[in-house]
């Protein structure tokens, strides 16, 4: 579907360099609409529910926060969460800025690795954009599913 | 149409035959920016502003151009063409004097150019075979006529409490209901005048 | 048939130039909004080419307002008085204003533009901003992801700050990365040293500027940043400083005692450096200097994490715990708090002074941006 003149600014917030290094496309060529409505489509087939994962993620990465960037042990995972100095717009252009925080997430027992910031979690929340395939911090649903236990 | 008089063709195209309530067009920005009076009173003045002057320069161009050149089947192309100008021209305009205009406007400044209602105007025109001044006075009223409608819409949806209404129905289903009775209402008007 | 095709394009052609010729003229015209003169806090002119937004305008007239979005009216850093001129509100603006504030005639200097003779009015520390282009004099590794970045002042040649004040540093296009971005980074050489500043610039995952620092920028390469600012700096008091600041959080601390050395300021300073393990740790040498030439001076480095091979002998565990064991039970009417990093690291340290006694008032950071 063609993107708005809106959409069209909007894009530009989306590539490298813009608001972070590698940008939030990868090498994803879609609307950023088309992306949105593709994973929504993606997370009912699961049975996943963004709100959900939102609170989840959130969860990781308050309990993160405690370690002060050390391995903090929660039972099946552990998370480490680096919080650095400066604030983030968020690429879909509504007001409020996010802390530069990232949080590296392990499932113990199946060694798999999720690694997102506080900008992914406000970005599924309210817009429910995992961002684009290829991306650095892209989030694929399959693997999210794995630790919303 | 060499009788008919520019005051009888303006009140025709305000009223009995009505762009919006009697002949359909430009429906689609109507029915998205009828909720506030102030955003559809200066959609409806941009799209007034668009139907006189293209109404006018289309007249000249079909007429003194490619009739005479024998490429009347070009008018689809020309008359859009046309129309796209003059929005743009309407676009730096509303942009350098009405900032907070072009904000609330958003999209549907630029979507003036594929209103079905600019396009038909002018394609009536060339149907109706009118003159230069009764192309301008239709292309006015149908504005001002397209221009009454958005804002009674945009004043009862402003009165409508959305509370009221049946959650199905709140949105497109009671703004195309009341598009409807509007349109009734209109048709008591056609006794007045017959044009058509 | 051939004939009519040429007449049909030629047509086309010629309708469509005409359109575009006028649209051309129609542009230049309303596009050009002349000068316009702005006239800030009743005491400035200046004659300014009109059209782009006020934070820009002034941007160009070297007078720099604080943006934390790049101008995207998503973070209200750039608030400032318009008396007349701005035109009316727009809706960009309206979700970032209180209504007092619209009482008051505040706007967003990256929404407004200046399209007509303006009255202005910005805090007056705002003119001690300047821009200023060096060049990279050095680059190097003190840690595995944090860098000294020593830079040597071109034009103006000097710069005036206070100890414990930032700079925002501009990046410029690397890889296919064609922005450019301003980040703050603390100032940490002496401010009596005023040609050149040091700055530490600690690595962010997927950062824009720290990534062209670390791997792109080179020595001899020139740069430019925009500062002094903050209000981050050492105040007056006779009670014990208390700092506490990990990984490029050191960077004002250094700048600080420096100075306390400079200005023979006899103090007593307990500086607490929180890290992870060993190959954290930096500048030991500087802080056992700083110890020879400060009597009252104690550097405490704590690892939370330490391996087994870094062999810690020092303190173990989370900066805030030591923190707290070396507060407690202590008079802390008089202490201050002084605190730089990460802001996890510094909302739990606020925390803690809290507990114990040392209030909001006496506690200093820079709450960034």
């Amino acid at each position: 579907m063609k993107p708005t003149p809106h959409e069209k600014k909007q894009w530009f917030d989306f590539l490298p360099g813009a608001i972070s290094k590698d940008g939030f496309l990868g090498n994803d060529r879609r609307q950023i609409h088309d992306i949105v409505q593709d994973d929504e489509r993606h997370l009912e087939y699961l049975g996943l529910n963004r709100e959900a994962i939102a609170d989840r993620l959130q969860y990781f990465i308050e309990s993160g926060k405690k370690g002060l960037e050390k391995n903090v042990d929660l039972g099946d995972y552990t998370v480490q969460v680096r919080w650095s100095r400066g604030m983030q717009p968020c690429p879909f252009g509504e007001r409020g800025l996010h802390h530069k925080l990232v949080a590296y997430v392990k499932h113990k027992s199946s060694g798999r690795e999720l690694r997102f910031t506080q900008l992914n979690v406000h970005m599924i929340r309210e817009h429910g954009f995992f961002e684009g395939s290829g991306s650095t911090f892209r989030m694929e649903p399959e693997i999210l599913q794995v630790f919303m236990t | 149409m060499e009788n008919l008089s520019p005051w009888v063709l303006f009140f025709a195209a305000i009223f009995t035959g009505n762009i919006l309530l009697t002949y359909f067009l430009g429906m689609c920005s109507f029915l998205s920016v009828s909720r506030q009076v102030k955003t559809a009173l200066g959609l409806g003045l941009a799209v007034t502003f668009v139907l006189t002057i293209t109404a006018a320069v289309n007249h000249i161009i079909y007429f003194h151009v490619l009739v005479p050149l024998g490429i009347e089947y070009l008018r689809y192309i020309v008359f859009i063409g046309v129309i796209a100008a003059t929005v743009q021209f309407l676009e730096m305009f509303i942009e350098r004097y009405s900032e907070v205009l072009y904000i609330n406007l958003g999209i549907f400044l630029p979507l003036i150019t594929v209103n079905c209602a600019i396009l038909g105007v002018s394609l009536f025109m060339v149907i109706r075979q009118y003159t230069f001044i009764q192309s301008v006075v239709f292309g006015a009223g149908s504005g001002l006529g397209w221009l009454l409608a958005i804002l009674a819409m945009a004043g009862i949806q402003e009165r409508l409490n959305e509370k009221k209404i049946p959650p199905p129905l709140r949105g497109p289903g009671i703004a195309l209901i009341i598009t409807g009775i509007m349109a009734m209402a209109f048709i008591g008007f056609s006794g007045m005048v017959q044009i058509q | 048939m051939i004939h009519q095709i040429i007449l049909t394009v030629a047509a086309v052609t010629a309708i469509n130039v005409v359109l575009a010729v006028l649209l051309v003229i129609a542009e230049r015209y309303l596009a050009d909004f002349g000068e316009c003169t702005l006239t800030v806090n009743d005491q400035k002119k200046l004659d300014v080419k009109g059209g782009s937004t006020l934070l820009a305008t002034l941007s160009r007239e070297k007078i720099f307002l604080p943006s934390a979005c790049g101008g995207r009216g998503t973070c209200a850093y750039c608030k400032c008085r318009i008396q007349s001129g701005a035109g009316p509100l727009l809706p960009t603006e309206i979700p970032l204003l209180s209504s007092e504030e619209i009482e008051n005639q505040v706007r967003l200097a990256c929404q407004v533009k200046v399209k007509q003779d303006m009255a202005i009015t910005i805090p007056e520390e705002l003119f001690a901003i300047q821009e200023f282009r060096a060049s990279v004099k050095e680059i190097r590794r003190l840690t595995h992801d944090i860098k000294l970045l020593r830079l040597s002042l071109l034009d103006p040649g000097e710069i005036s700050f206070k100890s414990g004040q930032y700079i925002q540093l501009k990046s410029q296009p690397y890889a296919d990365i064609r922005e450019r971005v301003s980040r703050a980074y603390s100032i940490s050489s002496p401010n009596h040293v005023k040609n050149a500043i040091d700055l530490i610039v600690r690595l962010v995952p997927e950062g824009i500027c720290t990534t062209w620092v670390h791997e792109y920028l080179r020595e001899g390469e020139t740069v430019s940043f925009v500062g002094p600012m903050g209000d981050f700096f050492l105040r007056d008091g006779r009670g014990e400083i208390i700092m506490v600041a990990g990984g490029s959080g050191m960077a004002p601390m250094v700048s600080i005692l420096h100075e306390m050395i400079h200005t023979n300021n006899e103090r007593k300073v307990t500086y607490f450096f929180g890290a992870v393990t060993r190959r954290d740790l930096f500048y030991l040498d500087e802080m056992n200097a700083f110890r020879q030439k400060l009597p009252n001076f104690k550097f405490i480095p704590a690892l939370s994490e330490p391996l087994p091979e870094d062999s810690w002998d020092g303190e173990t565990g989370l900066i805030t715990e030591i923190l707290g064991k070396y507060l407690k039970g202590k008079d802390t009417s008089d202490m201050q708090g002084y605190l730089c990093g990460s802001p996890g690291m510094i909302q739990a340290s606020i925390q803690v002074m809290k507990e114990h006694h040392i209030e909001g008032d006496r506690i200093f950071f820079d709450p960034f941006a």
